[in-house]
């Protein structure tokens, strides 16, 4: 795969094949959906933010959810885009990232022995995610 | 009415009352790339690129750094901002 993510005078151009962006897609969905039922998903994404305490304050529980909610919309609603704008870009990158860490605490992946006994599909579909938030930050920064 | 003479302040409500500062924390994380670390650092706090590499750098290795200190309400907005990457970040009060 040769520079999928790169800037152009029209936006950030993104040349993915379709079944990468539909999976991509499937994945933000499948995190969103895990981020709002209890679960380890769930409280590694919407943990308190001061650990003395059990929750956040409601308000800042919604806002927090609310913004997890729009990264994950926001990829799943551009995933076939062929350009996106700068803010897209950046709701990528939150996106991919947050479809990282939920697969993660999904396999209880909590630290790097974790990650070296997984199996050969979920260490892939880790290694694969990394890829493309790397290819991102290339392509937007580089 | 609490007796304001005699009332006991939390750790907590003393720092909010009289400004004390508040920290933010950021955790390691097994599967985090470095480079978006830094990346968020720069992009969220206003940090050079050396300061967010120092920071992202102690945080790898030491399972967990200091990232910004100041008020409370900072603090918790800057931390809500980290998750938003979905980064493990928390705030505690200074040390």
């Amino acid at each position: 795969m040769s520079e999928p993510f790169h800037r152009t005078s029209r936006g950030i151009a993104v040349d993915l094949p379709g079944p990468l962006r539909s999976w991509l897609a499937m994945m933000a969905t499948e995190a969103g959906s895990d981020a709002l039922v209890d679960g380890p998903v769930h409280r590694r994404l919407l943990g308190p933010i001061n650990p003395t305490d059990d929750h956040d304050d409601p308000v800042s529980e919604l806002q927090r959810q609310f913004s997890v909610e729009g990264s994950l919309g926001a990829l799943v609603e551009s995933a076939h885009h062929e350009l996106l704008t700068e803010e897209q870009a950046e709701e990528w990158i939150r996106a991919l990232q947050l479809i990282l860490v939920a697969t993660a605490a999904r396999y209880e992946v909590a630290s790097d022995d974790d990650v070296a006994q997984l199996g050969e599909e979920e260490a892939n579909t880790l290694t694969t995610l990394q890829a493309f938030i790397s290819l991102l930050i290339e392509g937007l920064d580089g | 009415m609490p007796d304001t003479d005699t009332d006991i302040l939390t750790d907590a409500e003393l720092r909010q009352r009289f400004d004390l500062p508040w920290e933010v924390v950021l955790w390691n994380d097994p599967v985090s790339l470095i480079s978006l670390v830094v990346r968020v650092l720069q992009k969220l706090f206003g940090y050079d690129l050396p300061t967010a590499e120092r920071l992202t750098m102690a945080v790898h290795h030491e399972g967990k750094a200091v990232v910004w200190t100041g008020e409370k309400d900072k603090a918790a907005a800057f931390c809500v901002a980290l998750h938003g990457y979905a980064l493990a970040a928390t705030i505690q009060p200074g040390q």
